[in-house]
């Protein structure tokens, strides 16, 4: 519970902040909007008093209403963890600002929350998937996309016939069934 | 907040399953499995369900197909199945596996390997990375829907005699990830396997017994090679 | 229908002798053959994306890696280059093997009974990547300059720590890019574990790294205490810190056996595993398993010290600075080893700054960034130990970091055995865990670097999202930084000594 960190970001922060920051055990959180998140970042990173220099963790949360992306930074200045909520980012058609101009490591993390959420980051140059094969169609950890108990039948499985093998095969005279393209722009 | 079946816990439909009788232990006979489950991206597979006239690689090897291709030993008629019997007792105590582990077992295979627990007792130190050189894929870790096409190639470019193993729970039957969107649920869905260790990860132990009993399947089943069966073994509605 | 040795089918002239019909399945060039439905000459792709997905799905196209779509039309059989014997060796006729290829159809990859034609060459090679290209890196990397090649080190390879892709772009022996593909791995744990309970999410993040599945296990209980605001005893704090140094040596020894491994010496493998086999079936007398431990608990671990492992611990400790010290000097003391690795794969200390990287390689880099030390947890304030830290930033460097490490854990260990605290193992917890809805991050240093865990619980038994962030992951991202310049037999040198596993990377 740093409190003197508490009030540096309200002091730094003020016209990005959306709510207060809330402080928990070791971790202070802060939630902006998807259009701050450069201004915010670069903040965090370059301003002498908080000089956030550790990218820890980039992550996507579906909350079943909107979108987020989540990132846990560190600093020397202070012993608590930060938490970055980008909030409010749309189910349909979430675009989020790309990390990479601070931390080229956010490249990848950012691959896989695309990957896992659909979450479009602009500015990443190299946004296609990472852990699912290239021509998957789905985004797994979408809430949108259950797994009952026999994941075999989820409805979100992919399009190749090792990923649906209850699903029946592609029939051969219908030139566009069976493969579909990943809504990727 | 939370949107979808958060809430259900899905009880597991218990259909009637009707397991195929196991073969006799030493002859290992086709199980011709009626196709039900596993439909391949060619849907002329299997003669679109119907059962097909080859059910043998033996009949496949009398096709000029089979006896020109360069990978099999039915392209000479007679002899390698007599040469067979004996040979297939010599393959026994010299089965060479392929390095090909993916995931925690792996490393279990490799303890399996080292001086602790020595494979090279039996005559299988030798892990060699080429698929070409191997006789024995042991499959050894979590089978994703992406690793199912390079596997399967894996498998396709060893040459015959060839056996696979499938080794923990993941190859099994899928094990602690039968839930999961991306794992195949057990490599006798696109292969066919002669031993099965279960296990998360099994012992070490577990692996050389379940290779020992590999080499005893190799000679219990020599000079039939040919009645083996192709293509994914799993049992029927499962 | 099956075919005639030298190529004549029923109804059709034989090869050599007659003039062949354009039009004719036996046509050399393939846009002449008839475009056959079905099984046969499904093989290429010619026109269009339909057209090709179709005839892939037609052709028994099994996965995204082989699915051959948008590629252009089979270039037609070229006659034979001049050869440079004179005439033909051996007999040897070119036109006859392509013929007697073209008359033996290859078993289809679905179902051996089904033949496919081999017609072309579009069937043994597969183009890369067998998908358009989408990105701007992508389309960077996927042009191929002048004298360049790709090679591709596929998923299964010894010397690729498990299922690892790289598609090195390299002129002649020198790498110029590597497009690194994971996800030959990808479980869906993440997935699980918000369909689990929050004990069995503990057990289902166990093999991410498997190799050092205490610390993943550690991240987890970590988080989910914050969340639940839950004190654990000290005993069982020590027992955690006591089991987890014992598997970080465990796992530093796995790692200098294999980067040996991966230049080429087979014996200190051997060592190696002779060590791992030692720790592990200490821990197997405690957790019950010898690798994916399922041990740790939320409010503590699950079983108390024994006395089986009280003396195999005992024995392994009375050797275990000299057999350290005897396995390290194996390769410290080898030349080619040193050689092969000093000043190979340097990380500049900002890049690894800006890549995330943590742990090990980030220490050689000259940052001394360890969470034990940054953000304590457990009772590692309580504990007397260095975090070493070297400025070189090779691989050389990186192995080192981790031999210094060893020794930090075995003096770790030693004061654990000798503050063992009484007292109860774990916390009283309810049985049916439901933390207030709240976020939390814990952090642990695992052998690679900062394991983190972010838990939203909605209020239910359930965790909401359960994210899971691992170190090999942002290390092996430095990969198309580290490679290029060097020579391809450095490549594995680089991979791993960056100490990549991965189940972690690929959750």
């Amino acid at each position: 519970m740093d409190r003197s960190l508490k009030r540096h970001l309200e002091a730094r922060l003020a016209t990005h902040l959306h709510g207060p920051v809330r402080q928990f055990t070791d971790q202070t959180e802060i939630r902006i909007e998807a259009g701050s998140v450069v201004e915010v970042l670069r903040a965090l990173h370059d301003d002498p008093g908080l000089r956030f220099e550790i990218l820890a963790d980039l992550a996507g949360v579906d909350t079943g209403n909107v979108m987020q992306v989540v990132y846990h930074l560190w600093s020397e200045t202070s012993p608590d963890w930060l938490r970055v909520i980008v909030d409010g980012l749309s189910r349909d058609d979430p675009r989020v600002p790309s990390a990479t101009f601070l931390w080229t490591g956010a490249e990848w993390l950012e691959r896989e929350a695309y990957d896992m959420f659909g979450i479009i980051f602009e500015g990443n140059r190299d946004l296609r998937r990472i852990l699912m094969p290239a021509d998957y169609t789905s985004f797994p950890l979408r809430k949108d996309f259950y797994l009952p108990d026999d994941a075999a039948r989820s409805p979100g499985a992919g399009s190749r016939q090792v990923e649906r093998p209850h699903a029946p095969a592609v029939v051969a005279d219908d030139p566009g069934a069976g493969i579909r393209r990943a809504p990727v722009s | 907040m939370a949107v979808g079946d958060r809430g259900r816990r899905g009880a597991k439909a218990q259909a009637d399953r009707q397991v195929v009788p196991a073969a006799p232990a030493h002859l290992a006979r086709p199980i011709v499995v009626p196709n039900t489950f596993w439909t391949p991206t060619n849907p002329l597979a299997y003669e679109g369900g119907r059962p097909g006239e080859i059910t043998h690689l033996h009949e496949f090897g009398e096709t000029d197909a089979g006896r020109n291709d360069d990978a099999r030993w039915g392209g000479l008629d007679v002899i390698p199945t007599k040469a067979d019997y004996v040979l297939d007792l010599i393959r026994a105590n010299s089965l060479w596996p392929l390095l090909s582990g993916l995931a925690c077992c792996a490393f279990e295979m490799m303890s399996g390997a080292t001086s602790k627990n020595d494979m090279d007792r039996w005559g299988m130190f030798p892990f060699r990375a080429s698929p070409r050189q191997s006789d024995v894929l042991i499959v050894a870790g979590t089978l994703t829907t992406k690793m199912a096409g390079p596997l399967l190639r894996l498998w396709e470019q060893m040459p015959e005699p060839k056996w696979c193993v499938a080794l923990g729970d993941c190859t099994v039957s899928g094990g602690r990830y039968k839930r999961s969107y991306s794992t195949v649920q057990g490599i006798d869905r696109i292969m066919p396997v002669d031993v099965y260790i279960p296990g998360c990860p099994p012992r070490p132990e577990g692996l050389i017994y379940g290779m020992l009993q590999l080499g005893q399947i190799v000679k219990d089943r020599r000079g039939h090679w040919a009645e083996r069966e192709i293509g994914p073994s799993v049992p029927d509605k499962i | 229908m099956p075919t005639r040795p030298n190529g004549a089918q029923p109804g059709k002239p034989e090869k050599p002798t007659r003039p062949v019909t354009p039009g004719s399945p036996a046509a050399k060039d393939p846009a002449e053959r008839p475009a056959a439905a079905g099984v046969r000459g499904g093989a290429h792709a010619r026109t269009g994306r339909a057209a090709a997905a179709a005839a892939a799905a037609a052709a028994g196209v099994r996965g995204g890696d082989h699915a051959r779509t948008g590629r252009a039309a089979a270039t037609p059989a070229t006659p034979a280059a001049p050869n440079p014997f004179g005439s033909t060796p051996h007999g040897h006729d070119p036109e006859a093997v392509r013929a007697r290829l073209a008359a033996m159809p290859r078993p289809s990859a679905d179902d051996p009974r089904i033949l496919l034609d081999r017609t072309s060459d579009a069937d043994l090679f597969e183009p890369i990547p067998p998908y358009p290209t989408r990105t701007e890196r992508e389309a960077e990397f996927y042009s191929l300059g002048d004298g360049e090649m790709f090679l591709n080190v596929g998923p299964q390879h010894p010397a690729t720590h498990g299922v690892l892709r790289l598609v090195l772009k390299l002129s002649g022996e020198q790498v110029m890019d590597v497009d690194p593909v994971i996800g030959y791995l990808h479980r869906g744990v993440e997935k699980i574990c918000e369909n689990s309970d929050y004990y069995h999410v503990i057990d289902q993040v166990d093999p991410l790294e498997y190799v050092s599945s205490l610390f993943q296990e550690w991240s987890a209980v970590l988080t989910f205490e914050k969340l639940m605001d839950v004190q654990v005893p000290r005993r069982a704090e020590y027992i955690r810190v006591l089991t987890a140094e014992l598997l970080r040596v465990a796992s530093h020894t796995l790692y200098m056996g294999f980067l040996a491994l991966d230049l080429g010496g087979i014996t200190p493998i051997l060592y190696s595993f002779i060590e791992r086999d030692e720790i592990v079936e200490m821990l197997a007398a405690i957790t019950g398993a010898r690798m994916l431990f399922n041990y740790y608990r939320i409010g503590g671990v699950n079983g108390d010290l024994n006395h089986e492992f009280m003396s195999r611990l005992g024995d392994w400790m009375s050797r275990a600075a000299k057999q350290t010290e005897a396995n390290a000097a194996l390769l410290n003391e080898n030349e080619i080893f040193v050689r092969r690795a000093r000043g190979v794969g340097i990380m500049d200390r900002h890049m690894a700054l800006k890549m995330g990287v943590t742990g090990g390689n980030l220490r050689a880099c000259g940052i001394a960034f360890d969470v034990r030390r940054a953000h304590p947890y457990s009772v590692y304030p309580e504990l007397d130990f260095n975090v070493p830290t070297r400025q070189e930033g090779d691989s050389l460097a990186r192995y080192l970091i981790r031999v210094d490490e060893v020794r930090e854990s075995i003096r770790i260990i030693d004061q654990c055995l000798h503050n063992m605290p009484d007292g109860p193992i774990i916390a009283k917890l309810p049985r049916l865990l439901r933390p207030r809805p709240g976020r939390a991050w814990g952090a642990v240093e695992g052998p690679r670097g900062l394991m983190g865990v972010y838990a939203i619980s909605d209020g239910s038994d359930q965790p909401f999202r359960f994210r899971i962030h691992d170190p090999s992951f942002m290390n092996l991202e430095t990969v198309p930084h580290l490679l290029p310049g060097n020579l391809l037999a450095d490549t594995m040198a680089i991979v791993s000594s960056l100490d990549p596993i991965m189940g972690g990377i690929d959750k």
